[in-house]
């Protein structure tokens, strides 16, 4: 995580660390996932679900995995679904970071070490249930929490001439659950340095995972049509520190808490021609978040978004894909206006668009390019340390990977398994503009920010 | 200018088709593998004994259906009474419902028949 906010922490204004929680969380690297328990209980390779043949960039057969409950196998027993990764990685930034962030225990620049050690309560308990459920150490934290869970139950149902899958999760955020690759859980970059410096702000939707419990249905209609109904309720304060999330207690900033039951939808095309396959959705997520210690008013965020994806498969020799999304955010900020004075106006917005295309040959040799872009409606109050108001910043990041094994015929399959990367994201704007004022006040650019890094990601 | 060698060979393989009827266009083992890759390499391994969401392919042709040891096979499958030979595959992977009413695939069915051919010439090949 950096230690350059994207918005001023105001401490007595409590949505203003709502917000500020929201960044932070949006600053973290994503959560790495890959799970070879699932490639052990399917006999299948780990290239048949992941693009690359390592995760967690899903193919059709893995969304299909993943909607029948994680459920399909082999037909053996004896399979045990537990899974353990890591990630290490080491970091260079174009310039100092004067003002390190200390739940990091890091230097100014040059950091290395591991990121994350994992490990996955992930496969099929019954016929019709299945789990994906990771606990994560992070090292540069130097704090356990549960990550991410998805436990699911899964059935085939047939009406008339037509069938599909239908399923219920439980699970603790929201876009884990989605089957495609192109939301927060599940998009480019698949693993990134913790000393990196984010993407920018996103919207809340996703930027709730560990501090939430949803129970979504689901089904795949026909196999073509996705659709997704799902409700929220907040972690009590002591819930989120019990299961989660270190990260939370690193910002030193409450979560807020739902007002109510917050609604996730999700409707998607999916085309599967086997040679080649594609997805379009839309989703949307309504949220009133409220300070704990003062509860009644609250403030309303409602997301609607839009995503689409391809893949060319082929023989699986050329690899080809796009993933896309853009969400938009507004925000009616009852209380963080009207009762906290934190922001300089009483409603908001957020648009965030990411697309990243990727190549990969033999299943082994990866090059991704992504570009992301966050801004907002100028609002002082909420984004001081920005010169404009606005808390926009757009880049662009590279990244070049190796996975040796992974293959049906690889060597020690399906056991062994790594993923050798190198990372680079460069940032045309940062909080605002091409300047900004870091948590030390002084003016910084924004492309001070550029990283470099390389990682080492290896599962069992 | 074709000679009367080629013309006669070209008759006699005409009329050889002919009179087998549902004779089976060759295919191409090296597009057939690639098919077979796009089609059916998630669930099918080509190696022997590699069973993973279906049953190994290798030695599928005059394999009794179902006799995979230790293959999860539907019931269906198992009572099919099908051997497995080339113009019982083009069946199968041209509407497997239709083949094996009740089976556990879930594959619609392969409409290409140059495809087809294609992947039975390659799956041949598997022994």
């Amino acid at each position: 995580m950096s230690s350059h906010p994207t918005v001023r922490k105001t401490r007595t204004a409590w949505l203003g660390a709502v917000l500020s929680l929201a960044s932070a969380l949006a600053l973290l690297a994503p959560s790495a996932q890959a799970v070879p328990s699932y490639a052990r209980q399917t006999g299948a390779d780990c290239a048949a679900c992941h693009v690359g043949g390592f995760g967690p960039q899903l193919t059709p057969y893995g969304i299909n995995f993943k909607l029948g409950g994680y459920t399909d196998s082999d037909g053996q027993g004896g399979k045990v679904p537990l899974s353990a990764m890591m990630v290490a990685n080491w970091t260079r930034t174009a310039k100092d970071n004067p003002t390190p962030d200390p739940a990091l225990h890091g230097n100014p620049n040059n950091n290395g070490g591991l990121q994350e050690a994992s490990v996955f309560l992930a496969g099929r308990l019954t016929d019709n249930i299945g789990t994906f459920v990771q606990s994560t150490y992070a090292g540069f934290e130097r704090k356990s929490s549960l990550d991410q869970m998805d436990i699911r139950y899964a059935r085939t149902l047939k009406l008339g001439d037509k069938e599909g899958v239908v399923g219920l999760s439980l699970n603790n955020n929201p876009t884990l659950t989605d089957p495609f690759n192109t939301l927060g859980q599940w998009r480019f970059p698949y693993t990134a340095s913790d000393f990196g410096f984010g993407f920018g702000p996103s919207p809340i939707v996703e930027s709730l995972g560990g501090s939430v419990a949803g129970v979504n249905a689901y089904t795949l209609w026909d196999k073509n049509f996705y659709a997704e109904l799902g409700a929220y309720g907040s972690l009590s304060r002591t819930g989120v520190n019990m299961v989660n999330t270190s990260r939370v207690a690193a910002g030193g900033i409450d979560p807020g808490q739902f007002k109510g039951l917050a609604t996730y939808w999700r409707l998607a095309y999916f085309k599967d021609m086997k040679r080649d396959n594609f997805s379009v959705g839309l989703l949307g997520f309504n949220a009133g978040v409220q300070n704990p210690d003062d509860p009644g008013t609250a403030d309303r965020y409602r997301d609607l978004g839009i995503d689409a994806s391809y893949q060319f498969l082929g023989n699986r020799q050329h690899i080809f894909t796009v993933n896309a999304s853009y969400i938009r955010e507004r925000q009616k900020l009852n209380y963080t206006f009207g009762t906290a004075l934190a922001s300089s106006n009483p409603k908001d917005t957020l648009d965030q668009a990411r697309i990243a295309a990727s190549y990969h040959y033999a299943q082994t040799w990866g090059l991704t390019a992504g570009l992301f872009d966050s801004r907002g409606k100028a609002d002082a109050g909420l984004y001081g340390s920005s010169y404009n108001g606005r808390p926009n910043t757009s880049g662009y990041m590279l990244q070049a990977d190796w996975t040796p094994w992974g293959k049906e015929s690889s060597w020690g399959a399906p056991w062994a398994n790594v993923r050798l990367g190198a990372q680079y994201t460069g940032y045309n704007r940062y909080n605002g503009g091409s300047h900004y004022l870091d948590d030390s006040g002084a003016d910084r650019k924004a492309r001070d920010n550029n990283t470099l890094s390389f990682f080492v990601w290896t599962a069992i | 200018m074709i000679s009367t060698q080629r013309l006669f060979s070209g008759l006699l393989v005409g009329c050889l088709v002919a009179i087998s009827g549902h004779a089976l266009a060759a295919g191409d083992v090296k597009k057939g593998a690639d098919v077979f890759a796009e089609e059916c390499g998630d669930c099918h391994s080509p190696k022997e004994g590699k069973a993973k969401k279906g049953p190994p392919l290798f030695g599928v042709n005059s394999r009794k259906a179902g006799s995979v040891a230790d293959f999860a096979y539907s019931d269906a499958m198992k009572q099919s009474g099908i051997t497995w030979s080339a113009d019982k595959i083009e069946a199968y992977i041209t509407a497997p419902r239709k083949v094996v009413p009740g089976g556990k695939m879930k594959y619609d069915g392969l409409a290409d028949a140059a495809a087809r051919a294609d992947v039975l010439a390659y799956l041949m090949t598997l022994k």
